[in-house]
């Protein structure tokens, strides 16, 4: 893929400042009355995708505005290798960011756009081909931005959030407007920028849309963190085994032996089993001579889990 | 910090990074130009209608063949002040309007260097008005006068006024960069300056010169040395440009101020 080729031009002139962890703590951010980030902590890994999870109004935007130094936090603290925004010099060659709500001047071109944001930012204005080149819109560089699809203000946000080489990059909602085949791209691109150690935070309200790009997850809901884990950790939450048994007590006693085994009844008289694949849970019982009336491996819906998360915490 | 060895390094450290970004910004849209042919139109209306006009009998404006009368026909060539402040709103307001200062300001989070970056270019941009409507209007007049009855300029004058056009305009501009950060939105911003010095500044520089002369436009009137209806006179020149440089620099301290803090979503 020609994009791939490009992309390692683009990471030789990487500016060696790669992978700072990005850092909030205790982030709490009221607009008047409305509390959008309440006391919100977690951390970002270098050399990592983390997908910042939330649905709609969560707070996910608003926590990167304070990042970003955009929104001032009322109080907590938010910082990338533990310097806050504004205290980076010339920012965008260390974090890169594309963030929603960011608008482009209808009447410039793609091109101008991104050398007036290299010239403030002191990135030397050749960048502005090389990122376009990277986000594929060399052909539309001369165009006004007014014509762009949102697919291709997409790409030209996240050129313009790659301009200064960054080894830490913030970007909200980037799959929005990108049709399958700019998803599968963003994927690839996102993967490939952590593998070279970059810190990668990409922020969506549709978990399945990150779910092959993310090795973290940060989940909120109503401005609170529900869950912070690898996703491993989700996506074990999604395997069980549906057991129906009269002897519930015996086999419950029976699998606890086994550490990292869960019980969970479940509200049609069988219970779901976490932890021990369908085998184990027979042979299990086969052991403590437990009756066994039904006995099969299931596998919910990803979303479904993200779902039951973030809505738990709006209840 | 290590940089890059291929043909793009990343890195580049030339000074006025922000005023040059601020030019950039107006020169890549084609706003910049059409305001530039309103400085050239509205000024050749103002020469063309001073030698042209008819004397209005009972509101005698000085004519061309007194020095007051002369002066202020080569005075219109300062009207490029108005197209000044006017781009000087759009300029700020135009960031909210599309929603670029959120890409400004991850570029240079120090928000009074952008402010102060951007009052800088436009001083710049209004003072190239200012420089262009004085080209302008004075080859008009030059070109008309012959066809009236007049007296001449002399050079000071001349100079006076292209020095007084070319400062006013550049600070108007920055008035307006003022005025656009704090009213913000693009529509009223524009509306309350039309309103401002086309219809409330004009009326009370006209009738009530005394208070007149100390407004924005009043001060411009000091600076150019032009002669109102019935020989009224306004500052001196030093006089007008102190007045005009104190607005400037209170409004851009307040619009500093007012931008700090405040949360950009
Ligand atoms: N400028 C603002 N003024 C008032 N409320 C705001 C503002 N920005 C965001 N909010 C509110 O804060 C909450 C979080 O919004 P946001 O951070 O945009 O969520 P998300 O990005 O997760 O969809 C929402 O209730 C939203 O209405
Ligand atoms: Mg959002």
């Amino acid at each position: 893929m020609t994009h791939a080729a490009q992309l390692t031009a683009g990471a030789v002139a990487s500016g060696g400042s790669l992978g700072q962890p990005v850092e909030v703590v205790g982030l709490t951010k009221m607009f008047g009355s409305v509390l959008a980030v309440d006391d919100l902590s977690f951390t970002v890994a270098p050399g990592r995708v983390t997908g910042f999870l939330g649905p709609n109004g969560a707070g996910k935007t608003t926590t990167l505005r304070c990042l970003l130094g955009l929104v001032a936090p009322t109080p907590g603290s938010a910082t990338i290798g533990g310097k806050r925004y504004d205290q980076i010099g010339t920012p965008i060659r260390t974090v890169g960011s594309a963030l929603e709500a960011t608008g482009f001047h209808p009447g410039r071109s793609a091109i101008n756009h991104l050398r007036i944001v290299a010239r403030s930012g002191g990135v030397d204005e050749r960048r502005a081909d090389v990122t376009l080149s990277l986000v594929g819109l060399t052909d539309s560089a001369g165009r006004s931005v007014g014509g762009f699809s949102l697919g291709m203000r997409q790409r030209l946000q996240l050129a313009a959030a790659l301009l200064g080489d960054p080894g830490v990059l913030v970007l909200d909602e980037p799959a929005n407007g990108l049709d399958p085949e700019g998803i599968a791209w963003l994927r690839s691109f996102l993967r490939h920028l952590a593998g070279e150690g970059r810190t990668v935070l990409v922020s969506s309200h549709v978990l399945s849309e990150v779910e092959q790009t993310v090795d973290d997850v940060v989940i909120i809901a109503r401005g609170h963190l529900v869950r912070a884990c690898p996703l491993t950790e989700l996506t074990e939450a999604t395997h069980g085994v549906v057991v129906r048994t009269p002897q519930l007590a015996e086999l419950t006693a029976a699998l606890a032996a086994a550490p990292g085994v869960t019980v969970v009844p479940q509200a049609d008289g069988s219970v779901v089993v976490r932890g021990a694949d369908a085998a184990a849970v027979g042979r299990a019982a086969l052991t403590a001579q437990v009756e066994l009336h039904e006995l099969r491996a299931a596998t919910s819906d990803l979303e479904q889990v993200f779902l039951s998360l973030t809505g738990g915490a709006t209840s | 910090m290590s940089t890059a060895t291929t043909s793009a390094p990343v890195s580049v450290e030339h000074r006025p990074r922000l005023v040059s970004s601020e030019l950039l910004k107006v020169t890549s849209t084609k706003m910049w130009l059409g305001m530039l042919v309103g400085v050239v139109i509205f000024i050749a209306i103002g020469i063309a209608s001073s030698i042209f006009a008819p004397e209005q009998p009972g509101f005698a404006q000085p004519r061309l063949t007194t020095p007051e009368g002369i002066r202020n026909l080569f005075a219109n060539a300062g009207g490029a002040y108005l197209f000044a402040i006017i781009i000087g709103a759009l300029g700020m307001t135009q960031e909210l309007r599309h929603q670029t200062l959120t890409s400004t300001l991850l570029s240079e989070p120090h928000r009074n260097k952008v402010t102060g970056a951007k009052m800088a270019a436009y001083f710049v941009i209004g003072a190239f008005y200012g420089l262009i409507g004085v080209i302008v209007g004075y080859a008009m007049a030059f070109a008309l006068l012959p066809l009236k009855e007049h007296t001449d300029i002399s050079v000071t004058a001349l100079w006076q006024i292209a020095g007084g056009a070319i400062l006013g305009s550049g600070l108007f501009a920055v008035l307006g960069v003022a005025v656009g950060t704090l009213v913000r939105n693009q529509i009223a911003a524009i509306l309350g300056i039309l309103v401002w010095v086309l219809v409330i500044e004009q009326l009370v520089v006209t009738f009530l010169p005394k208070i007149g002369k100390w407004l924005p436009g009043g001060a411009l009137a000091g600076v150019l040395q032009t002669t109102g209806a019935n020989g009224t006179t306004y500052l001196p020149i030093w006089g007008g440009a102190l007045v005009l440089l104190g607005y400037t620099a209170l409004f851009a301290t307040v619009a500093a101020l007012t931008t700090q803090r405040r949360d950009v979503t």
